[in-house]
């Protein structure tokens, strides 16, 4: 299967300032997605990901590297013909209905009348706006908008979905419902390529991640490579065991009306726990190993490097 | 086609700003109003009526033109809609291009509306639709496509307050060519005079587009001036779209 | 910086440039050939529609001394374009327009008298327009000793000239040899008794040999004037009663038509030509 993306190589300056002084935003950025995968792309604030993706899409001209989009060279027209995206914090002309402003992105592609109007019905049926098909953009509220972007990235059956923050200002229920949007297009075989600065969710729905640090991929690879499954500490809750018990096989995190929550750091010393409880005859309520999340990657890499 | 969709909404926005309107309420006013000035001149009326007529619809034009095409790139520049714009198959100059049809749409539709209410308050003086006035009008519109085509160039990549400015000093520069020409009939012949020359000749000269004084005098137009002044002022905005074209091509959009 | 520019792009904005170059040949060649047809131009003619300089005062928003120059740098130019038909038609007009909003600016007013004498051939116009200035500046000397220049030597109005020049006198500034002029008028125009008493004013009040030798040279013209008048009525009176002219001057004593034979400044006797009655000075006042 070929690559969506190749990015091999970019490099990008500003001149910024009135006495131009040159910052160089990305120092060297390759990356390479794999059709068909979820892809995330992390950071800290002003690492390069925004950079990145305009660069993608045209919107900069790179100062050295090359971008290939399904192999085409990323500013050609076949590779923008399949190719979706929809900006953080976008903005519209407000002053057109939904329907009116799927209807004039349908027009940009092309599209003949009927296929622009079965298009712009299952779109919006699929953000969930088909109620509000006439309503004007101005009276949209944030993650309605966030919906209504989210379809005219697809006005095209794009095989590529390029999302910078898709999640950003939406209520746990519309994150959730942007999820299983992007995780059915996965399913529909389609690539999505996303920032986000909420890692519960990219853990959630990733296949592969990448985390751009000062304008450099510091960490790359597929998310169950990078969190490793190394147990950080197991968290016990037992009842009916006073805590002196426990002494020296874990911490005691809190005692309550008879639970005892303990946290054990070795894996062996859990079998110890275990046999301390069935020798008092009390009872084990929950065991739960804390593993390696992506935040605790991700906090690692952008202060330790 | 992909221009017509720009423009189509270019127009559709455009045409929601009430600058436009004001400046059609204004120009109205004049036109209506020179029907009381010409109460006051002696001798022929019609002529004063005629000339302020004329004057509100090219200066109220030139007015729209700039202020309207200096604040439309710069709007979706400024509130990102560029992003998603530029992003598909779009060609930057189909882009350019298409907001060019657009605003010189929206301006048609401006021109006529004050032609109209021209052309009735000439009528109630004459008692005739005086169609030489048409002529006049026509080449006043095309003169505010070219200055269309310029403030959309400074929109490109400039703040609106600033293109205003430089589009308004295209505007003055291009009439006052003839201030350039006596300047060069008074100069000694050397490489300072050719110079000269050849800015008389690169810069604007929007007189061209200039039929309001035989029109309103009467006075014969020669045939030729037709022909020539459409094709001068058809290049001439071919130039600064293809330049408008040029800058915008490259840039980076932070 | 370097840019990979893929072949397409460099070979797009090449050809954009091309066009470019292209494009503005032609639409300099089609300004070249517009220039070529004549059109017939009334640069700024609608000025003429400004009923008058008060309204457009207000409406230059302070700025009017530089409208005013503006106003009179198109104004040269317009009068000096000789292919602009009846281009003088509101000489007086613009000029008074000029005055209106900045009036004490002398040089328009000037301007505006010169071209109306030399170019148009208009005193009248002239005249208008300087008492314009002189109206709007009484204290200006200029206005009314241009306009007593015009007066004399385009007119030959020696009346107008007189009442110029004596305007003129009396004002701060102007030249001390107007009085002169005044009185040179008045003698041109024939009153030759305050021609008289204007010359005995500047030779008394004369500060220098100069201008007492050139009052004195006047005043010498004049008594002459004023005598040989007299004489020669005397001689016509003589052969109106004998039917002949005179033998001499003394003739006219004898038969008492005179009562006594005025000399001239120098106290010389006036030269008589018994041939054609004609009296004369005996010399020529500028050459004492």
């Amino acid at each position: 299967m070929a690559d969506a993306i190749r990015i091999e190589n970019l490099k990008k300056s500003f001149r910024l300032g009135f006495i131009p002084k040159t910052k160089e935003i990305l120092k060297g950025i390759s990356l390479s997605v794999k059709e068909g995968e979820i892809f995330g792309y992390l950071g800290p604030n002003g690492a390069g990901k925004t950079t990145t993706i305009k660069c993608l899409l045209g919107l900069i001209f790179p100062d050295a590297g090359t971008i290939e989009i399904f192999g085409q060279p990323h500013l050609s027209a076949r590779a923008r013909q399949v190719l979706g995206f929809l900006p953080e914090n976008p903005y519209f002309y407000d002053y057109l209905t939904a329907t009116e402003f799927l209807a004039f992105y349908a027009d940009l592609f092309g599209l003949g009348r009927d296929v622009r109007e079965e298009r712009i019905g299952r779109l919006l049926r699929l953000v969930g706006l088909e109620r509000a098909a006439d309503l004007r953009l101005r009276k949209f509220s944030r993650g309605m908008l966030q919906r209504v972007g989210l379809a005219q990235a697809l006005i095209n059956d794009p095989k590529l979905v390029i999302l910078d923050e898709p999640l950003g200002g939406m209520d746990p229920l519309g994150r959730k419902e942007i999820r299983d949007i992007i995780v059915r297009f996965k399913q529909e075989g389609k690539t999505v390529f996303f920032t986000s600065h909420i890692l519960q969710d990219i853990e959630m729905i990733c296949d592969h991640v990448a985390i751009i640090v000062g304008g450099r991929i510091v960490k790359q690879g597929a998310l169950q490579d990078l969190v490793s499954e190394k147990v950080l500490f197991t968290e016990v809750t037992v009842m009916g065991v006073s805590s002196e018990a426990f002494q020296g096989l874990g911490e005691n995190v809190s005692v309550q009306g008879g639970r005892v929550l303990l946290k054990v750091f070795e894996e062996k010393r859990v079998d110890d726990v275990l046999a301390v409880v069935r020798e008092r005859k009390g009872k084990v309520i929950s065991l739960s190993p804390r593993t390696e999340t992506l935040e605790d990657i991700f906090v690692e890499t952008v202060t330790g490097k | 086609m992909k221009i017509t969709a720009i423009a189509g909404i270019t127009f559709k926005e455009a045409k929601r700003d009430r600058i436009l309107y004001l400046l059609f309420f204004f120009a109205a006013v004049a036109i209506i109003a020179s029907r009381v000035l010409a109460i006051l001149t002696v001798g022929d009326r019609v002529k004063i009526i005629k000339d302020v007529g004329l004057a509100s619809i090219s200066i109220f034009g030139v007015l729209m033109a700039v202020l309207i095409g200096t604040s439309l790139v710069y709007k979706e520049i400024d509130k990102k809609t560029i992003f998603t714009l530029l992003s598909k198959p779009l060609l930057r100059a189909e882009f350019i291009l298409g907001k060019f049809l657009g605003l010189v749409l929206t301006l048609f539709v401006m021109t006529a509306g004050m032609s109209l209410i021209f052309l009735a308050i000439v009528y109630l003086h004459t008692f005739r639709i005086e169609w030489t006035m048409l002529v006049a009008i026509a080449y006043i519109f095309l003169e505010l496509v070219l200055i269309t085509a310029v403030a959309i160039l400074f929109s490109s990549f400039s703040t609106p307050i600033l293109s205003s400015i430089f589009s308004l000093s295209f505007y003055l520069i291009g009439h006052l060519s003839w201030g350039l020409e006596l300047l060069i009939k008074k100069m000694r012949a050397g490489a300072v005079r050719a110079l000269a020359q050849f800015l008389y000749l690169f810069l604007p000269d929007l007189e061209n587009f200039n039929f309001k004084t035989e029109v309103v005098h009467g006075l014969p137009i020669p045939a030729g001036i037709y022909l020539y002044s459409l094709l001068y002022g058809i290049c001439y905005t071919a130039f600064i779209l293809a330049l408008a074209i040029l800058v915008f091509r490259r840039r980076d959009f932070i | 910086m370097i840019r990979k520019a893929s072949p397409a792009r460099g070979s797009a904005a090449f050809f954009l440039v091309l066009f470019l170059l292209a494009i503005s040949a032609t639409f300099m060649a089609l300004k070249a050939r517009t220039d070529t047809i004549a059109r017939k131009r009334v640069p700024g003619a609608s000025i003429i529609y400004i009923p008058s300089g008060k309204f457009l005062r207000y409406a230059t928003f302070g700025y009017r001394a530089l409208a005013a120059d503006l106003i009179y740098l198109w104004a040269i130019q317009y009068y000096s374009t000789p292919t602009i038909d009846d281009r003088f038609h509101y000489l007086d007009h613009i000029f008074a327009i000029i005055g209106d909003l900045d009036p004490t600016y002398t040089d328009p007013y000037e301007t505006g008298a010169l071209i109306a004498t030399a170019e148009a051939g208009d005193t009248g116009l002239a005249f208008k327009i300087l008492d314009n200035g002189a109206a709007k500046n009484p204290g200006q000397w200029l206005f009314p000793f241009e306009a007593g220049h015009i007066a004399m030597m385009n007119l030959k109005n020696y009346d107008l000239a007189k009442d110029y020049f004596k305007k003129c006198m009396d004002l701060p500034g102007a030249p001390e040899f107007t009085g002169r002029l005044y009185a040179n008028a008045l003698y041109k125009k024939g009153d030759i008794e305050t021609s008289w008493e204007t010359w005995l004013a500047i030779y008394k009040t004369a500060p220098d040999e100069r201008t007492k030798k050139i009052a004195s040279n006047h005043l010498y013209q004049v008594k002459s004037a004023m005598d040989t008048d007299r004489l020669k009525e005397a001689v016509r009176m003589f052969k109106a009663r004998y039917g002949r002219f005179p033998g001499d001057l003394g003739d006219l004593v004898r038969t008492r038509i005179l009562n006594g034979l005025p000399k001239d400044l120098d106290g010389q006797d006036y030269v008589y030509d018994p041939k054609t009655g004609n009296v004369k000075a005996a010399t020529t006042p500028w050459k004492r």
